[in-house]
């Protein structure tokens, strides 16, 4: 499936089949759940950062049956189709946002989702203690996201941030290697 | 004309100040305070003295912007409040480069506090400056707010802020100061 | 058009959610009757066999042959719908993050692939997954039984296919 066709498909179901709620109440509950971290973590970003991960493994892998639900697609051929579709459908239908696919290794296993708007993060300015900036990933919730979404369809994989415009950097890249292909488990053998 | 704008919590903590001068006519956009550079407090001094005054006004009308509140004459310092609905309070006093002639001129000479500054500021065409008072004052210092209102809203919607903390944003402070670039 | 049973698998080979309406043709469900299993839902209707453990490992055993055996011969994308025997039909829906959804009816029903896609989407999705009390993986069926799911899915068996 292209890039194009799939941008239909998530434009499609983000217009028809997609509950909207209000951006602000999404950015400030999200922006509320960072501080909180960090609070309780007191400035340890690495674990707060590791703590949005998990929690949006938890969120990837409910998240992905809706997503199926929603979008009646099948099993993606390649690997180049999943980020089509993770760019151009799934995060068209949960944040309307549609970020660049790029970048990819010349085994097609490592690409890149450059964004150009993050909803996540919009007001958010990091502490100024003088770690924040440089330890701190304000998004971190997406890349567990993916990990949790793919590892239901069977892929594991390795999604981190690479830069952020809210560290001052000029994009917002997100770094996301497949692992391998999960194998389908078989019933426990019977005593 | 000099400006300094001051930013106090619901709770009467200050949370932002910062000093500036006019870009109009000609201006650099440099402060020049007929106070002698030990006497800045002056400044906050005269601001402060302003709330009881604003406390007052606030209940005259139902807006935000509550125009020119008070002046103080030894220092021609005029003081302009815009007050948002969750209490915060934002002061802008303005100087202008030289005392209006008319009215005041008795004030003038009976004042200490005025350095000798304030005669090297050049006099400004601009209506802004000419007359603190004026419509177009008003009406300059209202965009002044409702700019500055708005990047305030911004910045206490971000998740690390929290209500009465100092705003240390170095954004905040770029978009305040561009706004004084753009109105007064 | 009679409902037999219903099964719901989950990607780790364990039956997570299973029902039964009317009692199989004997020659089964006779054999493989023992204790009461627990996590079975609510009696249904005219429900006289208490089947165990044993009738879903069965189940999925021949599902999950079947389906690697269909995907050999006929290629990844392809997948089994559906067969047959003298006495009941097996039908067969399996989503992409491998949840496997199985019902027995009689002979004489068409195709249930839509409809257990239709279970999928708007009972298992809606009641299950984004039910924030429900644990995210079943073991045991957890969080499967909730109320809304089973009424809703009695509904959508008795009203909708009846």
């Amino acid at each position: 499936m292209s890039a194009t066709k799939a941008s239909r498909i998530g434009e499609e179901i983000w217009k028809t089949r997609i509950d909207k709620v209000n951006a602000e109440l999404v950015t400030l509950t999200y922006g509320t759940i960072v501080a909180q971290l960090c609070q309780d973590y007191n400035s340890d970003y690495q674990e707060v950062n590791k703590q949005l991960e998990k929690m949006g493994h938890n969120i990837g892998m409910r998240l992905i049956e809706d997503f199926l639900a929603k979008s009646g697609v099948g099993r993606c051929a390649n690997f180049r189709e999943t980020a089509d579709m993770i760019a151009k459908v799934g995060f068209k239908i949960f944040l309307n946002v549609a970020p660049t696919v790029t970048n990819w290794t010349s085994d097609n296993n490592q690409f890149s989702l450059i964004f150009d708007e993050n909803p996540l993060a919009d007001f958010v300015e990091l502490p100024d203690d003088g770690r924040a900036q440089d330890e701190l990933w304000f998004s971190n919730i997406l890349c567990g996201v993916l990990r949790g979404a793919l590892e239901m369809v069977q892929m594991q994989i390795e999604a981190h941030f690479v830069s952020d415009v809210l560290r001052g950097d000029d994009t917002t890249e997100m770094r996301v290697s497949l692992v391998r292909y999960i194998e389908d488990e078989m019933p426990p053998e019977e005593e | 004309m000099s400006y300094y704008f001051t930013i106090l919590s619901p709770t009467d903590t200050p949370i932002f100040n910062i000093a500036f001068g006019t870009s109009k006519g000609g201006g650099d956009g440099i402060a020049r305070f007929r106070f002698p550079d030990t006497a800045q407090y002056m400044n906050q001094f005269i601001i402060h003295s302003s709330l009881d005054i604003l406390e007052e006004a606030q209940w005259t009308n139902g807006g935000m912007y509550l125009k020119h509140i008070d002046t103080y004459p030894p220092a021609a310092a005029y003081i302009s409040a815009f007050l948002t609905p969750s209490g915060a309070r934002f002061l802008l006093l303005h100087q202008p480069p030289q005392l209006p002639t008319s009215g005041s001129s008795s004030v003038l000479g009976g004042s200490s506090l005025l350095g000798s500054s304030g005669s090297t500021t050049r006099a400004s065409s601009s209506s802004v400056a000419a007359n603190p008072t004026s419509p177009q004052t008003e009406e300059a210092v209202r965009q002044f707010m409702n700019e500055v209102y708005e990047s305030y809203v911004k910045t206490a919607m971000s998740p690390f802020y929290k209500q009465g903390m100092e705003i240390r944003s170095p954004v905040f402070r770029t978009k305040i100061t561009a706004a004084g670039k753009k109105w007064l | 058009m009679p409902v037999y049973s219903f099964y719901i698998f989950d990607r780790h080979a364990e039956c997570i959610y299973k029902r039964r309406w009317l009692p199989r043709p004997t020659s089964i469900a006779g054999k493989s009757s023992r204790a009461t299993d627990p996590q079975a839902g609510p009696t249904g209707l005219g429900q006289t066999v208490k089947a165990g453990d044993d009738d879903a490992k069965l189940v999925f055993g021949t599902v999950f042959s079947l389906r690697n055996m269909v995907r050999k011969l006929g290629g990844e994308e392809d997948n089994f719908v559906s067969y047959s025997t003298s006495q009941y039909k097996l039908h067969y829906y399996e989503t992409p993050t491998n949840i496997k959804f199985v019902m027995l009816t009689d002979l004489k029903s068409p195709s249930m692939r839509i409809a257990l896609q239709q279970i999928y989407i708007n009972l298992f999705v809606e009641y299950v997954v984004k039910n924030p009390l429900s644990p995210i993986e079943h073991p045991g069926g957890v969080g499967v039984n909730n109320e809304l799911f089973e009424e809703s899915l009695e509904q959508f068996v008795t009203r909708v296919l009846a």
